[in-house]
């Protein structure tokens, strides 16, 4: 009988992660509602990247209605920012700023949302060449001194902001997930919190190394909320669902403050869009409001 | 009506980002199951400057030696043509059916040069290892001593297009030809270029990491050649690097024997064999994939 009830379990579970359900909901924290204040998002150009030349790109700053230029405000940023904007997409991110800086269960935050960079085409015929691989899946800081030297000083000539780690985070899906991480792995004095949507810690230009060098190297003062689905990739850059898990296990094993919220959807925003308000509360949880 | 359509663009513009960017384009995919290397011909001192015409029909030359372009045709037939032509190290079609060339020896030129032997010569005192011809008719040569890139546009004027801290050696353009790629001889990056309207190059990026022998820093990144779904393959130390369109390594195919490949080229039935100079000698191996033509009209 026990022998027929774990045939049983293993052939649900066999059906249920293949066919990645996916049915994640959200919760009123992704709506707007009456009464609660609405930020305000405005579009700008940057094309004159000194760590990426040759590329432009757009970005989103999104300031809540609570900022006050007399106090600094926090910083979260968002890589494929325009997906993450996007107030019917997957992640509705400005909406539940909106809710939870409206309810106190995150602070007064600036929400940068930055594309990638793409070198435009200049000859006829041709297209536009993506930068963004080389830009989030490469390892090294290049990125994170694009950000600091160029996309935060740009942000802190308009706003007022915090200037300290505690005050920051920094976020993204797939190789905008490793991008995240690597930013806060190179410049931890920088930032303090990271969100990783199905991250591509696997082998597109090296990634795979981070759950050995996390065990191997002093921990470093970020927490994490890493989330990842069974129906996620398997190709020849790796396993995402494994290279999730290792990445769970070597930052346990490395005793960091993390959250690892592993499901059944496949590569995509839609669990880690359900999940952005408990992600946000937990990832802000101590931070003064 | 512009918020809708920006919507829908950039559903379009992430969906790509997550469907296809993170997707890969696996070795496996263009690997023919059972199809190897096989020796096409032998007997050279150090085989080079593989190239392919419209027809299919592959050329490469004997660098250390010279005097002659030898083809191997489409029902595998070998000839030698051009004689008394120089040591060439670099050989690309261009518009018009013309051959341009890179010679090495006392006169280091870039020239055009007939099936019969005839040359005209493009630029001297130059000091050129490999070229790539665009449609539009601008030459790019690299200087691997020198470390930068010349540029012939099709008025005949030479100029500097880059120059940078490495070697560039081999070069090739993207299928679109608005980006130019080559390979770093002793770094471990093949740098992509923007094409500007004029045909200079600017923003000059390591777009593609490759892999290195062991123990060293040098990828050895030597000839280069592109393929109609946009992927680039650099002859190396390691072997052929095949990179996807974004820059990232979809593996690498072993050399046909442990011996240096100097160059890499598609040929044959379709442009879908890949033939690389290994030594002093020319192998070839079936793909599921079709070499790009810069002559040809892009699609």
């Amino acid at each position: 009988m026990r022998r027929y009830l774990l045939l049983f379990l293993a052939a649900c579970s066999v059906f249920s992660s293949a066919r990645a359900a996916e049915d994640y909901k959200y919760n009123e924290d992704s709506s707007p509602h009456a009464g609660v204040p609405q930020g305000e998002v405005t579009k700008y150009t940057w094309s004159t990247s000194a760590n990426f030349p040759g590329t432009t790109r757009e970005y989103w700053v999104y300031v809540p209605k609570q900022y006050d230029a007399a106090k600094p405000a926090c910083v979260m940023i968002f890589q494929d920012g325009g997906s993450y904007m996007r107030t019917n997409g997957d992640f509705r991110t400005t909406v539940v700023f909106d809710n939870l800086i409206h309810k106190k269960e995150m602070p007064v935050t600036i929400g940068l949302f930055i594309n990638p960079g793409e070198f435009p085409a200049a000859t006829p015929g041709a297209k536009g060449r993506s930068n963004r691989s080389f830009e989030y899946d490469s390892l090294g800081d290049l990125y994170a001194k694009f950000i600091l030297e160029e996309m935060l000083p740009e942000l802190g000539r308009k706003y007022n902001l915090v200037q300290t780690p505690d005050g920051r985070a920094i976020g993204g899906i797939s190789s905008g997930g490793i991008c995240a991480f690597t930013v806060a792995w190179e410049r931890p004095s920088a930032f303090s919190k990271v969100l990783s949507h199905v991250g591509s810690f696997t082998n597109i230009r090296g990634g795979h190394v981070y759950p050995a060098l996390i065990r191997k190297t002093e921990r470093k003062p970020f927490r994490i909320f890493l989330q990842d689905g069974s129906g996620d990739l398997d190709n020849s850059h790796g396993n995402w669902p494994l290279a999730n898990q290792e990445m769970a296990a070597s930052l346990k094993f490395a005793k960091y403050d993390y959250q690892f919220v592993f499901g059944d959807g496949g590569h995509n925003g839609k669990h880690g869009g359900a999940l952005m308000p408990e992600s946000l509360r937990w990832l802000w949880r101590d931070y003064a409001k | 009506m512009k918020s809708l359509l920006t919507t829908i663009l950039l559903a379009i513009n992430f969906g790509l980002s997550l469907g296809t960017q993170a997707q890969d384009m696996a070795l496996n995919d263009i690997l023919v199951e059972g199809k190897g290397w096989e020796l096409v011909a032998q007997g050279y001192q150090f085989t080079d400057g593989l190239c392919s015409d419209a027809e299919g029909n592959l050329y490469f030359t004997d660098v250390a030696k010279g005097g002659a372009i030898f083809q191997v045709d489409k029902e595998g037939k070998l000839n030698s043509l051009a004689p008394n032509v120089p040591k060439i190290s670099g050989m690309k079609f261009g518009p018009e059916g013309r051959i341009f060339a890179a010679t090495q020896g006392a006169q280091k030129q870039i020239v055009t040069l007939t099936l019969d032997g005839k040359i005209t010569v493009l630029a001297s005192n130059v000091e050129p290892n490999d070229l790539v011809v665009s449609r539009q008719g601008f030459v790019y040569f690299t200087e691997t001593g020198k470390g930068r890139i010349q540029m012939i546009s099709p008025t005949g004027e030479l100029r500097v297009a880059d120059t940078g801290p490495y070697k560039p050696n081999g070069i090739t353009l993207s299928v679109d030809q608005g980006t130019l790629v080559c390979t770093d001889f002793e770094g471990s990056h093949v740098f992509a270029f923007r094409i500007e309207a004029d045909g200079t190059l600017s923003s000059r990026a390591p777009y593609m990491t490759a892999v290195t022998p062991l123990g060293k820093i040098q990828s050895m990144g030597d000839g280069m050649t592109t393929d109609m779904a946009g992927r680039f393959y650099a002859a190396s130390a390691v072997g052929i690097q095949v990179f996807d369109p974004t820059g990232r390594l979809c593996g690498v195919i072993a050399k046909p024997e442990p011996k240096f490949i100097s160059n890499v080229t598609f040929a044959g039935l379709k442009h879908s064999f890949l033939y690389v100079s290994c030594s002093d000698k020319i192998y070839r191996r079936e793909m599921k994939a079709q070499g790009a033509l810069f002559f040809a009209p892009a699609k």
